[in-house]
């Protein structure tokens, strides 16, 4: 049953682009990079028991990363490849100083390093742009030299390079969850003093969960530049951090799905609230509260029994 | 109780009654005359086919509507109301009316690119203008060929825009009704090239596209008119800037004889205060406020102007000028304006309303609402505006039409202060004509 449920949700998402305006093309866009972006900030939330504030300065480097690749040789796959290489050996610098505590001190220390990001991609300008940002980044062509190219101009290709993307990106995500890795990291959560006794080593482990949710929160902002063709420091910002922190609280912390219900929830109500009034953020806020108090453990844990279903 | 219940219902029945018989009388003689007139006004509006096909034509427009800018996305989005409802009210355009849908872009490049994809693939705009930032105006430029749309800007001013996506890249959906930069820096550079005594300039500028372009422009410029002019200092104030102390500091330091300043609207109000309180205008010979003709500005510092504090050496220019030109289509324009909304027009509201005419005449003459027909139609256009005559110089897109700069005075005529003491300079002999040589750009 819940496999036919989504075999039905990866065909329904297949067909999008037939029945569906462009617009709308480009909202889903913006859903699944925000469902990566909360599934990776989920493994060290849900799964390691470690907030990070921070996650947006990895969506950052991957966006700027892939702008500065597809500016320089026009290659989508080079770009976002090299997006998420970036991102992922960036986040392991700054992992191996900030597992090194837990709790608040981990919060903010990845706060700091979030917004040391921002920092520099507000003040370098000769390299980032500045607070202009880096304008004017192609949507370069789908190409593997010999052997095919395809034209990325089309909102609907793009679509589907995202697509797969996401859908690859998920399928692994949930291997690695349900992996004797996974299964560590959940132990290491629930008692550290436990799981450091049987042997396990827990920094390096909160390691390599940190190291996963930076190439996820990369992968996210490497599929950015090509869609909006440009690339501003607001993505490094601590408040873009705080968007995962709301889908997944949305969604449920404790549940594989609850990011990404969590992160479409959380861009359908914040678009349609805001083409009728500018104090939109307020609105968000309102029903944010509303659903955090009205469902605990997410939305998605209304669908299971109590104590939840991961 | 229930008797007289009985009886209002009897009552109503005999009413009902009566009623229905007179409706059957009356009423078949009166959906006749409804019918025949229905049919006679089908006949009337059957030749009458709207020309374009639509009944609506749709303009989507975007400014900063929230922050200490917010001043300019109202003026955008009440110049182009008032347009559009004066336009209505006459039958619309070829018969089609037009509607607007207005969103804040908030000054943040990805807002401006969302909400143009918004308004183009979703809502259905046929037209676009608007976008206040330059680094917003630089995103949303490229993405036009995308989407299929002509986008006016009205008031984002880096030469960039035109110079290198319209005439470098050849970008044909953007224009510009707006002066681009050459106002707050060439213009500034032909008035003060005329002051010996000025020597040292210093600049406060805003850590971004528009501040960069203006003074490298301004220093270019000055540079060949005036060898012996030194720039001693220059400090830059991002977005959201409430104190500019340091800013101030850091550039008196330098004692410097002028100050060439950018930041705008409700920014600009603040540190021309604080400028006020550090004592700069007993030191300096004078200060050029970039866009300091602008309403909001004027309203802020107005209590200032009268007190004499700036001791008569602010100098301010615009886009666009409510003291400035006479004529009659400006004074009518004001007239309007302030009636309509019980306020002075800044320049984003000119530069709005003369949108809406733009796009209603390059419709009327090109009867579609096809984009690369619009594009040929507003290329090389000549139209009156309250601001004056505007040409469309095919090569940029930008617009060509004069405004003078001067020094910010009180005139008993109006209730805030204007600029005064008007330098007017014909455009022409201002403007940057292709082919455009680059202008470095760094801090």
């Amino acid at each position: 049953m819940k496999k036919l449920a989504l075999l039905l949700l990866v065909v329904l998402l297949g067909l999008l682009p037939l029945f569906v305006g462009k617009y709308t093309l480009y909202m889903t866009i913006h859903i699944m990079l925000l469902s990566l972006f909360s599934l990776g900030f989920n493994l060290l939330l849900g799964y390691t028991g470690l907030l990070s504030f921070g996650q947006a300065g990895f969506f950052a480097v991957g966006a700027y990363a892939c702008a500065k690749i597809l500016m320089a040789a026009p290659s989508l796959l080079l770009g976002i490849l090299g997006g998420v290489a970036v991102a992922g050996v960036i986040s392991l610098l700054l992992g191996l100083l900030s597992i090194r505590h837990t709790r608040i001190y981990f919060s903010m220390l990845t706060l700091c390093f979030g917004m040391m990001i921002f920092s520099l991609a507000w003040k370098w300008r000769d390299m980032t742009g500045g607070d202009d940002g880096l304008v004017g980044i192609p949507r370069a062509p789908l190409e593997v030299p010999g052997l095919f190219s395809i034209n990325m101009t089309p909102m609907e290709n793009y679509y589907y390079v995202v697509l797969v993307f996401t859908i690859l990106a998920v399928y692994l995500f949930y291997r690695i969850v349900h992996s004797p890795l996974g299964l560590t990291l959940q132990g290491i959560r629930d008692s550290e003093t436990r799981a450091a006794c049987v042997g396990i080593s827990v920094r390096n482990y909160r390691l390599i969960s940190f190291t996963i949710a930076g190439l996820y929160a990369g992968l996210a902002g490497a599929l950015l530049p090509p869609l909006e063709s440009t690339v501003t420091p607001p993505v490094a910002h601590w408040s873009h951090s705080a968007e995962p922190v709301l889908a997944t609280l949305l969604g449920g912390i404790y549940t594989f799905a609850g990011p990404i219900v969590g992160a479409a929830l959380f861009y359908i109500l914040k678009d349609i609230i805001v083409r009728f009034t500018e104090y939109w953020l307020i609105c968000l806020g309102v029903i944010v509260v509303v659903l955090v108090l009205g469902f605990r453990g997410g939305v998605v844990s209304m669908f299971y029994g109590k104590g939840g279903q991961r | 109780m229930s008797e007289s219940k009985k009886i209002s219902r009897r009552a109503f029945l005999k009413a009902a009654t009566a009623a229905g018989i007179g409706g059957i009388t009356l009423g078949f003689p009166m959906t006749e005359l409804a019918a025949q007139q229905k049919e006679k006004a089908t006949a009337q509006a059957k030749p009458k086919k709207k020309v374009l096909g639509v009944d609506v034509i749709k303009i989507g427009g975007q400014g900063v509507t929230s922050g200490a800018h917010a001043d300019y996305g109202w003026q955008i989005l009440a110049g182009s109301t008032l347009a559009i409802e004066e336009i209505n009210a006459k039958g619309g355009v070829l018969g089609s009316k037009l509607e607007m849908k207005f969103m804040d872009e908030e000054l943040k490049p990805a807002v401006a690119v969302k909400n143009a994809r918004y308004l183009a693939t979703d809502w259905g705009a046929h037209l676009l203008f608007g976008v206040d930032s330059s680094g917003s105006a630089m995103a949303v430029g490229p993405i036009l060929p995308e989407l299929d749309r002509v986008c006016m800007f009205v008031h984002a001013s880096t030469h960039r825009l035109t110079e290198e996506l319209v005439a470098g890249k050849g970008i044909k959906q953007i224009f510009r009704i707006s002066v681009p930069v050459y106002q707050e820096s060439i213009l500034a550079s032909h008035i003060f090239k005329e002051f010996p005594n000025i020597k040292r300039w210093a600049g406060i500028h805003c850590d971004y596209e528009y501040g960069y372009s203006t003074w490298a422009l301004f220093k270019d410029t000055l540079k060949k008119y005036r060898p012996d002019v030194e720039f001693v200092s220059i400090a830059w104030a991002p977005f959201w800037t409430m104190d500019f102390s340091p800013h101030i500091a850091a550039v008196m330091a330098a004692n410097p004889d002028a100050i060439h300043a950018t930041p705008w609207a409700g920014e600009g109000v603040m540190l021309l205060r604080q400028a006020l309180m550090l004592g700069v205008f007993d030191k300096i010979q004078a200060w050029f406020q970039c866009m300091g003709g602008s309403v909001d500005l004027l309203e802020g510092i107005s209590r200032e102007v009268e007190g004499g504090k700036f001791k008569d050496k602010l100098w301010a220019t615009a886009r666009y000028i409510h003291n400035y030109p006479d004529t009659p289509e400006n004074k009518k324009f004001v007239a309007d304006f302030r009636k309509r909304w019980n306020r002075l027009p800044n320049y984003s509201a000119e530069t709005a309303y003369s949108t809406i005419y733009v796009f209603k005449a390059a419709v009327e003459k090109t009867r579609s609402l096809k984009t690369d027909d619009l594009i040929k139609a507003i290329e090389g256009m000549e139209i009156m505006t309250p601001g004056g005559k505007r040409l469309f110089r095919p090569e940029d897109h930008q617009a060509v039409y004069d405004v003078p700069g001067g020094k910010i005075v009180k005139d008993p005529n109006y209730p805030i202060p204007i600029i005064g003491d008007l330098k007017v300079i014909p455009a022409k002999t201002y403007y940057r004509y292709p082919p455009f040589t680059p202008i470095a750009i760094g801090k």
